[in-house]
């Protein structure tokens, strides 16, 4: 295996009493797919926040690009190249389609386009790949459901991100949606982006994942290549219960 | 036409300028303080309307700018200038002191806290020995009303050329991005923290030389009137009603509404208080947005604008 881009090692989260992400450890190649599954409060969420620095980790390391950055605040991880999306979207609401893109350009990878008008131009761009260009002028609160998951990816994107992690982006999208936009998430990662993605639509995870990895009350119950883990037995049993003997 | 949209300023600019020579002393007072009052309702854009933190503390700025000048002229004996640079001093410094622990809070917890640190402070200057305690100063007097009119002029041009940039700039995206979302913001790579804390500095650098110079101009301060809650409110009225976030828009509110209240602080005492109220109840209602986004809109869809506001926001 070549050099890993980001790695995690016994990374855990507690609430309190609540342990919502227990010892996982994991590592992702560069412009490797890794998908991250797991039933509803398996702690997928969690381990993204951790990753990106909305939430600081209880104990455990978190290695990117060979440099420990689990202190770090939010902004300094997006600087060196870490985007994420919201499963709760979090676009500017008031901004029209193209202002909320041209932030992630001024800003985002090494600090971004500081000229505002080069950084537009490049969200220009980014609203073209994202099939975004004809809702430029509106306001972002003015978008409809799939749409706004267009915006989060173009915003992520804007940030020229080295590792893209996508919080549940195909959730309520119809199957035609969802093929596109599994189609989008192939594109970004021919350009070169290495992608964590969490997703519950399995049809959609079995043709994108390269690697799975399970989470299971916040334990790492399963590892592997995606068809190989899929017929694990344990993660049957976590997702669907024991069969009855 | 809209090529040349940016010369509207600069004329605005130069016919404010000859209002002295041209007009009456009584005229000119009144321009005085519209002027500083537009000052003041500008720099709360920077921190209210651009970063969405809605400060009640941008009058403890100007009255630490008050009273930085009255200090410094009436018992150092220093220059009106120095006294101003002195003055803006304490205020800057005091946004950098307080703005750190208190920017971390948002919403109405923000607002609350600001409104302590002027309770707070007013009660403290009324102890302080060289600030006259309860009493107040009594700085050199200097009549000059042209003189203040045209600093006042000079320093809202600083101010709104600062939006200006601002408006354009990296920096002030960044700042509305934090308005709309702030945690979106920070993991796009925005140092929050640094952008609120300089939003907030820079809005004081101008709140508290609009206090210096209107220190020199009435030549007497005291606790209460340096640091007037009621002040802070105008600057807030002032710049929804005119348009939040905008450039032009706290000038316009400041200078419709100081123009409306001085009237009707001369014909209707009784209904002059509760003017603001008033302003502010329409205002959120019927154009939430400010005067600015009235005009495009109403250009737009005539009175349907405001059965869409209401509508909108739900009130």
């Amino acid at each position: 295996m070549t050099e890993p881009l980001f790695q995690a090692r016994g990374l855990t989260k507690r609430f309190r009493g609540l342990t919502a992400v227990s010892e996982v450890t994991f590592a992702v190649a560069p412009r490797e797919i890794l998908g991250l599954i797991g039933p509803n409060g398996a702690g997928k969420t969690t381990i993204i926040s951790l990753i990106s620095g909305t939430l600081l980790p209880t104990a455990g390391e978190i290695v990117f690009e060979g440099h420990r950055i689990e202190g770090l605040p939010a902004y300094r991880r997006a600087r060196l190249g870490i985007g994420r999306t919201f499963q709760v979207m979090k676009p500017f609401p008031g901004l029209s389609v193209l202002e909320n893109v041209t932030v992630g350009a001024l800003f985002g990878t090494g600090g971004g386009e500081r000229n505002r008008r080069r950084a537009e131009e490049k969200a220009r761009g980014w609203l073209e790949f994202t099939g975004l260009a004809k809702r430029m002028d509106q306001r972002a609160d003015a978008l409809g459901g799939p749409d706004r998951k267009r915006l989060e990816f173009a915003k992520a994107l804007a940030m020229n991100p080295k590792l893209l992690l996508l919080d549940e982006v195909m959730a309520g999208l119809n199957s035609v949606e969802v093929d596109q936009v599994v189609e989008l998430i192939k594109k970004i990662r021919d350009k070169g982006v290495t992608i964590l993605v969490i997703e519950h639509v399995m049809k959609a995870i079995r043709r994108l994942a390269d690697r799975l990895l399970v989470l299971h009350h916040g334990q790492q119950i399963a590892e592997g290549p995606t068809d190989q883990v899929l017929r694990d037995p344990r993660v049957i049993e976590a997702y669907l219960g024991k069969r009855r003997q | 036409m809209s090529r040349y949209r940016w010369l509207a300023l600069p004329i605005a600019a130069a016919a404010l300028a000859v209002v002295p020579w041209v007009t009456s002393d009584t005229i000119v007072q009144y321009g005085i303080n519209a002027l500083l009052v537009a000052v003041l309702a500008q720099a709360w854009n920077i921190i209210g309307g651009f970063s969405g933190y809605p400060s009640f503390g941008n009058s403890v700025f100007y009255g630490l700018g008050t009273y930085g000048t009255a200090i410094a002229m009436a018992q150092l004996h220093w220059s009106f200038g120095s006294g101003l640079v002195f003055g803006a001093v304490l205020g800057v410094a005091c946004a950098l002191l307080f703005g750190l622990p208190i920017l971390r809070l948002r919403g109405p917890y923000f607002a609350i806290a600001t409104l302590g640190l002027a309770a707070v402070m007013s009660a403290i200057i009324a102890t302080v020995e060289i600030a006259g305690k309860n009493i107040g100063l009594i700085l050199p007097l200097f009549r000059g009303d042209t003189l203040f009119y045209e600093l006042s002029l000079i320093l809202l041009v600083a101010a709104t050329g600062t939006v200006a940039w601002i408006a354009r700039s990296r920096f002030g995206a960044g700042l509305v991005a934090i308005r709309e979302d702030e945690d979106a913001a920070q993991v796009m790579g925005i140092n929050t923290t640094m952008y609120k804390v300089a939003a907030l500095t820079v809005a004081a650098l101008f709140s508290a030389l609009a206090g210096g110079i209107h220190a020199y101009w009435i030549t007497f301060i005291d606790p209460a009137s340096a640091f007037d809650p009621s002040l802070n409110v105008r600057m807030v009225i002032m710049t929804l009603f005119g348009g939040p976030g905008t450039v032009m828009g706290p000038v316009l509110g400041a200078f419709v509404l100081s123009a409306v209240s001085e009237v009707l602080a001369s014909q209707a005492t009784g209904v002059a208080s509760l003017f603001y109220g008033f302003v502010i109840v329409v205002a959120v209602v019927l154009m939430p947005k400010g005067l600015l986004d009235l005009v495009d809109g109403f250009r737009e869809r005539r009175w349907r604008y405001f059965a869409d506001n209401v509508r909108r926001f739900r009130i």
